[in-house]
């Protein structure tokens, strides 16, 4: 148990100080250092990094008092908070990451984690698109989806070695990252999500989703529609293996998140197209020009 | 008279002395308020031009006993603070000062961001050698009651910056503050054919600019006095003043008259506007909403003071 309190308080000094991916941190520096950056491009490169979409969520919701009214859309944040303000935070975060370790990515592979974060938001969204949700909650959906495994930056970053032994014990065994993670750690990246979302001030479609997609059977609360499209969005991009982050055998998805959401694998195949196009768009779009 | 305002700083900015702004005055932003029969003071903003409210306290205020009061600042932008380290009763000891504002993403808290002026490279006296008993507060939308009657609500605004619009409220008057703001735009509205055009934003962001310019209405709505940000004329916010912050008189005279205002007080003017020139804008605002509104319109001056 003391162990266990010495990781956390490790992993929270961590969560206080999250550097954007370094995936991202280029094209960051080069659209927040050009004074007639377009609210487009600053809209998109933020919508790419997980640690950066967290961390406007939570200037805008810990700035805006009214709690009964959590803001979840990234192009509200950017007319509320101005152009200049959120340019200077992502700047902040792109800093960090560029002062940080040269590979702050550790046991997971960086690109790796950020194709699936990415694929599980778009796959989220579109899920959401073709059940017809209202439109003004899609955004709300992909961001639910590039957030779910946000717990394991500060996982991998912060216990190296462990999280190598983590990842080596679900090849050994079959296991599930999440199980991997306690067996080594004594902690799962849903917990240690869950410092995340309270540190950010998170909505709670994003934070249930975060702490609870890997226990969906327990969860209690009202966010479900969110919780199973983003979980039934996270087995699509681990079947299809698009990008990988840690789990090579997770848990067979309960049957009930397809009949409760009204959709069938073929529909998920159906996007597929979709979805690795969105992600080889974005690919391009990070590429930082001379 | 329940509120009393007068203006010891209405420049945006930084200070503009010179012949030309000899009459509306050359120092930024603070206001002095004065509530009740007992005056009691409360100060907005810390620009140049509370160095001489400074020197009217300690010529009235101090024979009555230590100054006390609360410094409300709009945001941390520098004309809205550059005083502080001129405010006389910061070196008077029994002073009891308490300094509200709004902060922004960075982890400096606001003692450092306003009271870091008084450090060695800035100034001869640093903020630790200061006998006055200073304390700060992180301030966010909110309302709460200051007591003896007087209820205060905050709003964010518009700027660059996190900014706060104050409303008083004492004895049923209420006095606001609405700068430095430009009303909220849709700046994801851009032409269908320009790189990164999405609908779906354009949608979002009409939704969300709408809605808070409506709050910022509701914020005002009713106030015996507004004094609003009138940096630009319309005509010099469209010719490169978007998304600097500050408003134009044709949205503060609308926006006022629209919220049933009932004195609207022109306030932050441009550095580059002389006297001549902004009596000869505002003369043609009258002029052209004469007999339309109830609303009056006046200029904010140094030294001027409005009651009601």
């Amino acid at each position: 148990m003391e162990e266990k309190d010495k990781r956390l308080a490790i992993i929270q000094t961590y969560i206080n100080k999250m550097p954007s991916l370094p995936i991202t941190v280029s094209k960051i520096l080069q659209i927040c250092n050009d004074p007639k950056t377009s609210p487009a491009d600053l809209n998109q490169v933020i919508s790419l990094d997980p640690v950066l979409m967290g961390r406007v969520m939570k200037l805008i919701n810990s700035a805006y008092y009214s709690l009964n009214n959590q803001i979840t859309s990234l192009v509200r944040a950017i007319i509320m908070l101005g152009i200049n303000t959120v340019k200077n935070l992502a700047l902040s975060t792109a800093v960090v990451a560029q002062l940080g370790h040269k590979s702050n990515f550790q046991a997971l592979n960086i690109d790796g984690f950020w194709r699936h974060s990415l694929c599980v938001g778009v796959t989220a969204k579109l899920i959401a698109t073709r059940r017809k949700r209202d439109p003004k909650s899609l955004e709300e959906y992909f961001v639910a989806g590039l957030l779910h495994d946000i717990g394991k930056i500060p996982l991998n970053n912060k216990l190296p070695t462990e999280y190598v032994e983590g990842l080596a014990l679900t090849d050994r065994e079959h296991m599930p990252l999440y199980l991997a993670e306690e067996r080594t750690m004594e902690v799962n990246h849903c917990e240690v999500g869950r410092l995340i979302i309270k540190s950010w001030n998170l909505g709670a479609q994003m934070g249930d989703t975060i702490f609870f997609h890997h226990f969906l059977d327990s969860y209690p609360g009202t966010h479900r529609d969110y919780l199973l499209t983003v979980s039934a969005a996270n087995y699509f991009a681990n079947a299809n293996q698009i990008g990988f982050s840690g789990d090579r055998y997770p848990e067979k998805l309960p049957e009930f998140v397809f009949t409760e959401l009204g959709i069938t694998w073929d529909d998920l195949e159906a996007i597929e197209g979709l979805v690795t196009g969105e992600i080889e768009k974005a690919k391009v779009f990070l590429q930082v020009s001379e | 008279m329940a509120i009393r305002l007068t203006f010891w700083g209405v420049r945006g900015s930084i200070p503009t002395p010179g012949p030309k702004t000899v009459k509306y005055g050359g120092n930024t932003s603070c206001l002095e308020l004065r509530f009740g029969a007992d005056d009691r003071l409360v100060i907005i903003d810390a620009g140049s031009g509370i160095r001489e409210l400074a020197g009217k306290l300690l010529a009235n205020d101090l024979k009555k006993g230590p100054i006390r009061t609360r410094i409300f600042l709009s945001h941390t932008h520098w004309d809205h603070i550059m005083g502080f380290p001129f405010f006389t009763p910061i070196f008077i000891p029994k002073t009891e000062l308490e300094v509200y504002g709004p902060v922004s993403f960075e982890e400096d808290p606001l003692e450092k961001v306003v009271g870091n002026q008084l450090s060695y490279r800035y100034f001869p006296v640093r903020q630790e050698e200061l006998s006055a008993t200073i304390r700060y507060f992180a301030l966010k939308e909110s309302e709460q009651d200051l007591g003896g009657g007087l209820r205060l609500r905050t709003k964010y605004l518009n700027h660059p910056i996190l900014v706060l619009g104050y409303r008083f409220e004492f004895e049923g008057k209420v006095l606001c503050t609405a700068y430095d703001h430009e009303p909220y735009q849709n700046v994801f509205d851009v032409a269908p054919d320009a790189p990164g055009y999405d609908a779906e934003a354009v949608r979002e962001g009409a939704a969300a600019a709408a809605g808070e310019n409506e709050k910022v209405s509701q914020f005002f709505r009713g106030a015996d006095l507004l004094v609003h940000d009138t940096q630009y004329t319309h005509k010099e916010w469209l010719a490169g003043k978007k998304g600097w912050g500050h408003s134009t008189f044709e949205w503060a005279i609308n926006a006022a008259n629209k919220a049933g205002v009932k004195h609207l007080v022109l306030f932050h003017h441009d550095p580059d506007r002389s006297d001549a020139k902004l009596e000869e804008i505002v003369n043609g605002y009258r002029a052209a909403i004469a007999g339309k509104t109830p609303m009056q319109v006046s200029i904010a001056q140094e030294g001027r003071t409005f009651e009601v």
